[in-house]
Order: C-alpha cells, then structure tokens, then sequence
C-alpha cells in the first residue's frame, strides 16, 4: 500500500483540563475520499487543525504525506475551512490570483459562472459562488491532499452534486481526500467514514461498518404524524427519514401493538440503522 | 429590556471595564490634569544682574535656571533645548523676555504677565511671534495621524483577518510567518507615512506653519513612533476576535496618549500626580520632537533623550507584538491552553 | 384567515432577490421552502415577517405580536442564559412568573434544555441553541410561525426533537413557515415551495410535486448522458425528459430529484415538471 496521504497517529488535544480529542489515529490513503463524521463538539474541526498544522497535538503525531505539516508539506495541501477563507473585499479574480502567487502559479482558468462575477468583490456574491470559489482557490495548485470542512453546508442539491463532482476528480488524480461532516447525505458521498463522538473515534470504514449491524423498525404509513407522535417517548430514539418513522431498540412486534390502532395496515419492518440513527445513539450515551 | 441588557453588560468584561476606567480616568484626567492655565512658567535668568531680578520677579515665572554669564545666545538655546519657556537676559536695557511660542499655553501665560510689568521687560515671542494655535497644533496632529492609522487602521486590519477565517487559511499556505506580518504591515506603514506627509505639507501650505529643523530627524522621529503604534495595532489585533473588540481596545489606549500628551493640555499644567503618566506615553515624546524640529528647529544635542525613548519602545512593543502575532501563524510555539475558544466546534 | 404572499417582489439595488413569489399558509400545516443558496429563502422569511418591504405585491400576515421569528443562526442571547432569555422574551410578551413556567416548562423538557436552564446560550451546542430560539420564538403562541433554516448544521438528535416541536406548533393550530436545505424534511410538509433565482419553480402537497416530474429517473453506476445525471452516494441519478426513452434502471422519483431536475432542465432549455391541471 502506498504512504499516506494524511496520517493521524494517536492524537490527543487537551485544552486546560478538557480533553476535545483523545488518542485518535487514522489515515487516508491517495485516490481515496473519507469522511470524519460526528455531531458538532465531537472534535472533528480540533483534529483536522492538527492535522493541517494549525494546531500542536498535546500528544501523538499528525503528519501530511508521510512529514510533519510544516511549510514544505502544506505546500502540497489544499484546505476549505469551514469559512471558506476569502477575503470579501476582494473580486473574485484578486482572491483567486492571491492564492496562485502563494504557491507560485498561475491562477487557473475560472468556470464560466464564476467568469460572469469575476471583477465584483466576493462579499457580493451567492455563497454558492464563494464556495465554488474557495473550492477552486484550494485545488488550483494541484495539491496531493485536500481538507474540506462541511463543504456542502447549506448547498442545494444540484450544487452539491456539482461539487462532489469534482471533489471525485482531485481524488481520481491521485489525492487523498478528507471531508469534515456531520451530515448523513455528505457521509455517502465518501469512499470510507471515520465516526467520532466527543473526542474518540468510533468507528473506521463503510456505512455499513459504522452502523455495526445495528436494526432500526421503520413505519410507513399515511398517518405518520400520530405513529410518530405515539411512538415518541423519552429515552427513544425516534427519527423521521421523509416521512418514515424510524424507530431504534424496539422489536417489530412492539412497534406493530403501539402503530396498529393508529393504522393497521402500516408498513413496518427491520431495516439497518443509518449512521444518523448511530450518532443519536452515541449521543445519548 | 433593561435587565437583559444589564446582565449582558456584566458578562462583557471588556465593556464593563470601559464603563468603569473610562470616567475614572476622564474625572482625573480632566479633575487635575486638564488646564490651560499655566501658573508656573519654567523661567532663566541670565546676564550681569540676573541675581537682582530673578528675586524681584513674581509668579508666574518659577526660576529654574540663573546665570550671569549667561547672553542672548544661551537664551536661544535654552528655549529651543526646551529647558525653559522664558529665558530674561538683564546685559541690555531694558531688559529682554524671550518667551517660547511652541509651548503655546506656557507663553500666553507668559507675555500676559509681562505686559502687566508695563514697559519694564521688553518682549520677544520666540518660533511662533504671533502665538498662532494652528502652528502647534499641526505637528502635533501628525503625532495623532500616525496614531490613528498605526493603531486603530492596523488593528482592524490585521483583526479582519481573524475574524473572517483567513488568517488560518494564510498559516496553512506555503507563506513564511514573516512575510506574512511584513505583508500585513508594509501597506500601513506606508499609507501613515503618506498622510502624514500630506498633512504636514498642507500645514506649511494653509496655515503658514515654518519648518525650521531638519526633515530627516522629523522623519526618524516619525517613523521611531510609528513603528511603536504599529506594535501597538498589531498587539490590538492578537488580543481580539473582531474589529469592535479592537476599536474599543485602541480607544483605551489612544484616549489617553490624546488628553496627556501634552499636545492639547500643557505638561506643565499637569500636576505630578499624574505627569508621570505623560512620560510612559510614547506621543509625549513625539510630540517633543515634532514641535522641536518643525518649529524650533531643535537638533539631536536637545533631543536625543526622546529619540532614544522612542527607540527603545519601539523595539519592545513592535518585536513583542510581532511575535506574539506570528504564534497565530505558526503554531508549535503556541502553548496547550490557548485556543480554548475553539473548543466544540 | 390563511397568510403567505401574493406576486411578491423584492429587489436589493440591480439584484432581485425574490420576483413575484406567490404561496399560501394556512393554520396547522407547515409549509416547506426549499432551496439552494441565493434562491431568496431568507428574504422570503424576512419579508413575511416585515424585515424586509416588498417593492410590489400583498404579504398577508397578522399583527406582529402573533408572529413568532426564529433567524437563521440565531434568535437568543449569547450573553444570557436559557432561563434570563427566556425571561426576557417572555417579558416583552407580558408572560412572568407561574404563567412563564407553566408555558416553558413542557417546552424546555421537550428540547432537552431543561438541565441546562443556568447555561449561557452561547455556549449550548449549534442544536441545543436552535432549539432555545424556537422556544422563544413560540412562546407567545403565534399564529404565524416563521423559521429560517432551523435545522441547517443542527445535530440529528436535535433535528429530530426540533422537528417534532414544529409538527406540535402546527398541531396547536399556527401556521409554520420554515426554509430548509434539506427536501427529505420538506416531504413531511403540507406543502413545499421550490424557490430558484427568486423565483417560485415547484409549490404544492410534496407528493403531488413529485408527481408533476416530466419523465423519470433512472440510478447506476455510470451516467448514459452525464449533463441529464448528477451524483448521489456512490451511484448516479439520471433524468430521462418524457420525451426520451430512459436507459437504465428506473426508480421511483423522490422530492430531491425533482428539486434537481427543476434547477437543472432550464439550463438544458426544457421543462423539468409537467403541470398538472
């Protein structure tokens, strides 16, 4: 197997007496996209600014391509930060030329929307353009490792397909790739998840894998509204998928004698948890 | 509404300590410090009878300095060399009161008191003859120029930075930490030292104002303070999350330096009690030098001691500031404990 | 008494943020408005609640002490702590005392926020803090409820328990408006609203805006007609206009394929839903 592209090897990161990431070791390997996965708090944003170097591990080691995340090696990184990292003050075109002088470049050749806003000032465009901007600002210098934090946050669908689209392309020439979510639709769009809940990593590897062989019992029925609110009660894990109700750590038999005098001829069967259904659970714990 | 609002207030310490220092300072600053009216006036006399009238001469006039040696010449130097504001030579008849026209308050004082001798004392205004407000005050406002845009302009650019996220975007790109700061600070040490320039010679240009001394030494003087402000600004930025945080930070700093430079209220107006603060205040040198140089004419003989004051705040405060500033951009010199803010995200 | 807009415009300088936008929200039903970025979702919600005055057209609203807001990112007082915000919303409403505790106090257990009543608000989580915002927005009962984005970077746990507190409001007769990123939530609503560019490009019951798809959608590992398909997971989706014959395996069209389609067919100059009579 080749080097690694990111390597995190048992990080820790204390700050006073709080421990927001604790002993936290994974990889992502070239040509590979994989999500770091967890509710806000869980220490997903803490571990990647260790990783691009923005912060120093308590304890452990961080490293990019196969070195420490000092200046040669970020060279060799692109990164979205969650703030996408633009100046506002500037076009489209001087934010895109700063970042190619960085590096040394020539700024690539923009897309055609965002040629249409190239001379008005960022902080005057959709923030739909501003993260295809950010995204291309990070990409333009061919980088082997692109850090993305929530890329598609508040995206519409399109846009975000459009978006994975080329997150696929940079990891299909050779980069490793790793995308910070907290979202569901984001995770399936990777090749393999790490799932963190409040500093710890629990779990490494597909959907499937996360999930752990655990079952969820979905109710489909038109009267959802009052399946959902009977099934509803504290200590249960109840979500809604559309407008499926979704029910953890109850059996298919339970759940028939709760939803049957509201609609005896619900759909309701065991199906595999999704990973939202495992970081509720994880949350509650 | 109140309520809510009180209780907000008391969780923002920066806000609240401006509520409570703020009329503190203002009470005494403007309760002691803040006079116009000069009733001592720091006097020589010089000359063969200089004995005779230094004890016949009345208050104001506080006699610092006798010397019966002394001629016009040691007069001249001993105004320009600030030692004094009003230097008597007794070797003519009548005898000669060389008042200094920079220290505008000090000499207003001075000649209404000399006319109140009738004929007796014959009177010359020295570097400003008609006591011209404007004359003072233009060097001095360079000093607040270079201020304004050291501290406050580069803090909110600098904190601008911060606040939308691409200062950490600026540490993780192939940029070393210095060329980063010089980046940052380049443009406005320029853009200050433009300014000033321009409000210097609209000054000479509208009201007349001479520029006796020596442009370079201004232009070192300048750029000593201004390379202390600019710490100043730098150290705003590093100690705030957003560009509020940093204005009310400079009003802290700027407030203060305004009120007690001397370049509005007279030092000697100021009683001891809260002088002393004057002199922690670096535009209390500047301003020493710009109206030494531009109106006086003064050298390094004279001045040296502030420009050396300058110096020495220059380097602490602007290499302090800066490194403190470069531990956001490299951050294994960073200690565990900072960055708690950034915790759950 | 239904509220909503009626050939709504708004325009900021040369931009036009929301042009002649038109929907209806009738007491207990949620209506849903869906959208990418710069579709005009917040102006939307800011010119229902007078934030914004349309430069043409009707908002059809009540009074404002019977609007409840809930802006994005917001909506409490990080300074304070859950119960001093409570406080002073339920204050400014003439609510204190027993009367407060009686109507907040279901509604903080409800979220979960009830062992946090002494926390500042700014430091509850993205999710725990939402949750406050709709409490407070909600605690005079209004009959019109509107929310920007409520669940927009909110955890799943405390998605699911915001959304159960909506499906009560609108159970308890309001009216809710809310905008979303998400069309899976926007199917839960009586009616969906697709705002694009500013304009209105899909409004109806969720299931009969599905249904209004011109043609149909097929899934697979490669696109047959890339410019027709777009990502999803791992495999692609693909859109066959009616007048094409699909290639592929056809599934059943959900409100997301819709959403995209309708983004996606007048760039390619053709009509993404059939408008049904």
């Amino acid at each position: 197997m080749s080097a690694a592209s990111v390597n995190a090897k048992a990080l820790v990161k204390s700050f006073g007496h709080f421990t927001a990431v604790d002993s936290v070791s994974f990889d992502v390997y070239p040509r590979e996209v994989v999500g770091l996965l967890g509710a806000n708090g869980a220490g997903k944003t803490t571990t990647i600014r260790m990783l691009v170097g923005l912060l120093t591990p308590t304890r452990g080691a961080a490293s990019l391509l196969g070195r420490a995340p000092d200046r040669v090696a970020r060279s060799r990184l692109g990164y979205v930060p969650q703030g996408l990292g633009l100046y506002g003050q500037l076009t489209v075109a001087e934010n895109l030329d700063f970042r190619a002088a960085a590096y040394g470049i020539e700024a690539a050749p923009l897309p055609d929307t965002l040629r249409a806003v190239e001379d008005r000032r960022v902080a005057t465009i959709s923030l739909g353009l501003q993260r295809q901007l950010a995204f291309l600002c990070a990409v333009q210098h061919g980088p082997d490792v692109l850090v993305l934090d929530e890329p598609t946050s508040g995206m519409g669908p399109l846009a975000a397909a459009r978006l994975w689209d080329q997150i696929r392309v940079v990891a299909e020439s050779g980069s490793g790739v790793l995308v910070s979510t907290h979202s569901m639709l984001e995770a399936r769009q990777c090749d393999r998840l790490i799932l963190m809940s409040e500093g710890i990593v629990v779990g490494d590897g597909s959907e499937a894998d996360i999930v752990d062989g655990m079952h969820a019992v979905e109710v489909s029925t038109p009267r959802w509204r009052e399946a959902f609110a009977a099934l509803s009660a504290p200590g249960e894990i109840v979500t809604l998928d559309g407008r499926a109700v979704r029910i953890l750590s109850r059996s298919v038999d339970d759940v028939r004698a709760v939803v049957a005098p509201i609609d005896g001829s619900a759909v309701i069967s065991a199906v595999p948890a999704t990973i939202d259904e495992r970081m509720a659970v994880l949350a509650t714990m | 509404m109140i309520t809510k609002e009180f209780r907000e207030l008391r969780r923002d310490r920066r806000t609240m300590a401006m509520l409570i220092v703020l009329p503190i300072l203002l009470l005494v600053v403007f309760g002691y410090a803040a006079s116009f009216d000069v009733t001592t006036i720091p006097t020589a006399v010089l000359g063969p009878s200089a004995d005779q009238a230094a004890q016949v001469l009345p208050a104001p006039f506080d006699v610092t300095e006798v010397d019966t040696a002394g001629t016009v010449a040691t007069a001249r130097d001993l105004l320009r060399d600030s030692v004094v504001d009003v230097a008597i030579t007794t070797d003519s008849q009548p005898p000669v009161a060389y008042v200094d026209g920079s220290s505008l308050f000090a000499a207003k004082a001075a000649v209404g008191a000399l006319a109140r001798a009738g004929g007796a004392v014959r009177v010359e205004v020295l570097y400003n003859p008609d006591l011209i407000t404007s004359w003072v005050l233009v060097p001095a406002i360079t000093g607040l120029i270079l201020m304004f845009i050291g501290t406050v302009i580069t803090a909110i650019g600098l904190v601008r930075e911060r606040e939308n996220g691409t200062l950490e975007q600026l540490a993780v790109m192939p940029l070393s930490p210095s060329s980063v700061i010089l980046g940052k600070i380049v443009p406005y040490f320029v853009l200050a030292s433009l300014d000033m320039g321009i409000v210097t010679v609209l000054g000479i240009a509208l009201f007349g104002v001479p520029f006796n001394g020596n442009i370079f030494l201004f232009a070192l003087g300048a750029a000593l303070f201004l390379f202390v402000v600019l710490g100043i600004g730098v150290f705003l930025s590093t100690v705030s999350q957003n560009a509020g945080q940093a204005i009310q930070l400079a009003f802290f700093f700027l407030l203060p330096q305004i009120l007690l430079s001397g370049m509005i209220f007279p030092l000697e107006a100021i009683p001891w009690s809260v002088r002393w603060i004057s002199y922690l205040l670096p535009l209390t040198y500047y301003t020493l030098i710009s109206v030494g140089v531009m109106l006086k004419g003064a050298g390094l003989a004279s001045l040296w001691f502030a420009y050396l004051i300058l110096a020495v705040m220059a380097a602490a405060v602007f290499s302090g500031a800066t490194l403190r500033f470069r531990r956001d951009l490299v951050p294994s010199t960073r200690s565990g404990d900072e960055g708690a803010a950034e915790v759950g995200t | 008494m239904t509220f909503g807009t009626r050939e709504v415009t708004v325009s900021f300088g040369d931009t036009v943020a929301l042009d002649r936008v038109t929907f209806e929200a009738r007491p207990g039903g949620i209506v849903a408005v869906i959208g990418g970025d710069g579709a005009g979702k917040t102006t939307l919600m800011r010119t229902l609640v007078g934030l914004v005055t349309p430069d043409s057209g009707t908002v059809s609203v009540p009074p404002t002490s019977e609007v409840g807001y809930l802006p994005a990112l917001g909506g409490s007082w990080k300074d304070l702590t859950v119960a001093e915000n409570v406080g002073f919303v339920g204050g400014s409403h003439g609510l204190r005392g027993e009367a407060l505790d009686e109507r907040v106090g279901p509604m903080l257990a409800m979220a979960n926020l009830d062992s946090a009543v002494d926390r500042l608000a700014g430091q509850l989580s993205g999710g725990m803090r939402t949750k406050l915002g709709f409490i407070l927005a909600m605690l005079h009962q209004p009959k019109l409820v509107v929310l920007d984005e409520p669940t927009t970077g909110v955890d799943p746990v405390s998605r699911v328990e915001l959304w159960r507190m909506i499906s009560d409001a609108a159970a308890g007769g309001a009216a809710v408006v809310l905008s979303t990123t998400y069309t899976n939530e926007a199917e839960r609503a009586a009616s969906t609203v697709m705002l694009h560019e500013g304009k209105v490009v899909l409004d109806g019951d969720p299931d009969a805006v599905t249904a209004s798809l011109n043609g149909s959608i097929t899934t697979g590992g490669r696109p047959v007609r890339p410019e027709y398909a777009w990502r999803s997971g791992a495999s692609y989706r693909e859109w066959w206009p009616s007048s094409v014959q699909p290639v592929g395996s056809v599934v059943e069209p959900t409100l997301e394929d819709v959403t995209v389609v309708s983004e996606l067919a007048p760039t390619l100059g053709l009509e993404g839903t059939e408008r049904v009579a």
